[in-house]
């Protein structure tokens, strides 16, 4: 018998935490259920899940809070749930330490990937396994050499500069996820470097026209209007 | 805070009133100057200064320009224009109701100005207030059929024993698509409530415009992967001042009314370049056209479902677009729409420097 992942769905909507339940069952998960912010709390040191699924609108407190309280004493993977408009709320469970985030409504395809790529993030405790085995890190024709300081794309060298290759090699580390402006922002420029978005536009920019085919349709730099990049995640390693 | 508020009314600065007020002075004391050359008789600075002050007191708002303006022609009057000339004389005889004009002018005046524009912010407010009405009632009828026919199709599943596993999928698609469709509305909604009215600001950022376009197609196609589409941006970084999150309910409203209403539409061309000033953004698609009749009131939001050909489909043509609307008319910007040889093209224009959208 192989060990299900625990998945606790913190949700107070019946139907919606119903349909989320189902599907991780009968894709391999084990899930839980709590309804409250507080049921949550318990559950979370009783049940030690792998992962939490949680709505930010909770009937007892905010999600934000049982993040901040969680993120306290544990690293674990969180995957908040939200409305697309409440982009703020994104930010700012994604600056407390949540790993990604889902936009309601969602379809199931959507949900397994955050969900599989979140837990595999722990698993192979980030940086991925594939940075630490060999140095780099790969995706389709693109790949990021951190030894070399190099981005090569289908095996030549793209010549980016110093921040550009920052930029890349740190979203490389999480590729899959979700890093806001901000926190990219905080990481390259230092935390004193305040919401400048125009420097990381620019960067990004010049990143895409020199990694990707068409730059305004990008096959590994995703935008997430509103929140952060993501890089394209390497599929294979699932 | 409505003390101040009103007091704002009352008393606002603002540049353009500012340098309104010095031309309209200046031009007086030029005017009294050259009429002075001509004539040297006193007696054409008084009418000059109160056509200067009606003027201001008219073209400005609130009484502080009106009321500085009475002031100070009196003082150029009494100063510049009257024997002994560069020298103030308060003795003069008609001094008293100079002044007494010069206030009694700018005073009516500026509560005339304040009255009009007060009468005009109402008639604007209740407008308004008649369109939210109006939106509220079609959408809510809009939003009973979808729930009608998810309830029916749910119920269908349910409640009919014997039905095959391909009728009950049939049943739940519908009920799916409807489902999302409704989705679509909501998020339509949401975008007005972000709008919000004038008095609140939509909060721009500058946004790289390929990104906003990249994310938009990619969305799409995940909805609609039998449509091609492309996407083209020009090779220079265009940063555009904008809340990215509304512009990106413009392009996928326009991209999903390129398919739904084109009705024939496989491929969707979606770009963005700029022309002086302004980012243009176009989403041109080769699908039926715009039907000629509707061409002229698409934009204003009173297109119904039933003067349009096909009933069903079209129930989201008219919102969707007023949405479009406006966004862009609250990031300053315009739209059109026309249609081509083959398909059509809807096009919005932003302003790319914040200066040019005040």
């Amino acid at each position: 018998m192989t060990i299900r992942e625990k998945v606790l769905i913190v949700e107070d909507e019946k139907s919606i935490a119903h349909f989320i339940s189902t599907i991780l069952s009968s894709n391999g998960y084990d899930p839980l259920l709590a309804r409250t912010g507080a049921e949550a709390m318990t559950m979370l040191s009783s049940h030690c899940p792998d992962l939490v699924i949680l709505d930010l609108g909770l009937p007892d407190m905010d999600g934000i809070e049982v993040l901040r309280s969680l993120r306290e004493w544990s690293s674990l993977p969180v995957v908040v749930v939200s409305a697309r408009s409440h982009e703020r709320d994104k930010v700012e469970a994604l600056d407390l330490g949540a790993d990604d985030y889902l936009t309601k409504p969602f379809g199931t395809a959507e949900l397994l990937a955050r969900v599989r790529t979140a837990i595999r993030h722990t698993r192979t405790t980030s940086p991925s396994g594939e940075i630490a085995q060999r140095g780099t890190y790969t995706v389709g024709d693109l790949t990021i050499d951190y030894n070399k300081h190099q981005v090569l794309v289908r095996g030549e060298n793209v010549h980016l500069t110093l921040s550009e290759f920052r930029i890349v090699a740190l979203l490389g580390k999480y590729a899959g996820r979700v890093l806001s402006y901000d926190y990219i922002i905080k990481e390259l420029w230092g935390p004193r470097a305040g919401g400048n978005n125009q420097i990381l536009r620019v960067n990004m920019a010049n990143i895409r026209r020199k990694i990707e085919k068409n730059p305004a349709e990008p096959e590994y730099l995703f935008t997430e209007v509103g929140v952060g990049y993501r890089l394209a995640e390497n599929e294979q390693s699932v | 805070m409505p003390h101040s508020h009103t007091k704002n009314r009352l008393f606002p600065v603002s540049l353009r009133d500012f340098l309104l007020f010095t031309l309209i002075l200046a031009s007086a004391v030029g005017l009294c100057f050259l009429l002075r050359l001509a004539d040297s008789s006193d007696g054409f600075a008084s009418p000059v200064f109160v056509l200067a002050v009606l003027l201001i007191s008219r073209f400005t708002d609130g009484y502080l320009f009106g009321l500085l303006a009475a002031v100070l022609s009196v003082i150029c009057i009494n100063y510049i224009f009257t024997y002994p000339y560069l020298e103030f004389n308060f003795t003069l005889s008609g001094y008293p109701l100079t002044f007494l004009t010069m206030l009694g002018v700018s005073l009516v005046t500026c509560t005339m100005t304040t009255k009009i524009k007060e009468q005009e912010r109402l008639r604007v407010e209740s407008e308004k207030e008649k369109m939210r009405a109006n939106l509220l009632r079609s959408v809510s009828h809009d939003i009973r059929t979808p729930l009608t026919s998810i309830v029916g199709a749910t119920s269908a599943v349910l409640e009919t024993p014997g039905l095959s596993k391909e009728e009950q999928r049939v049943f739940l698609e519908d009920a799916r698509n409807e489902a999302q469709w409704l989705i679509r509305l909501v998020e339509n909604l949401l975008s007005i409530t972000r709008i919000g009215d004038e008095n609140t600001q939509i909060r721009k950022e500058q946004e790289a415009a390929e990104e906003i376009l990249g994310e938009a197609a990619r969305k799409f196609r995940k909805r609609f992967p039998h449509i091609q589409v492309s996407v083209s941006a020009p090779d220079e970084l265009l940063l555009v001042p904008m809340d990215a999150i509304l512009i990106e309910q413009v392009l996928s409203n326009l991209l999903e009314n390129a398919v739904i209403h084109g009705e024939c539409t496989t491929a969707i061309q979606l770009s963005v370049r700029r022309e002086g000033g302004k980012a243009i953004f176009s989403v041109r698609d080769n699908g039926h056209g715009i039907p000629a009749k509707e061409l002229p009131r698409l934009f204003d939001g009173t297109l119904k479902r039933s003067e349009t050909p096909s009933g069903d489909g079209k129930r989201n043509m008219g919102l969707g677009l007023s949405v479009c609307m406006a966004i862009v008319h609250a990031h300053g910007g315009t739209m059109e729409a026309e249609n081509l040889s083959d398909g059509a093209e809807f096009v919005f224009r932003l302003p790319v420097s914040e200066k040019e959208s005040l």
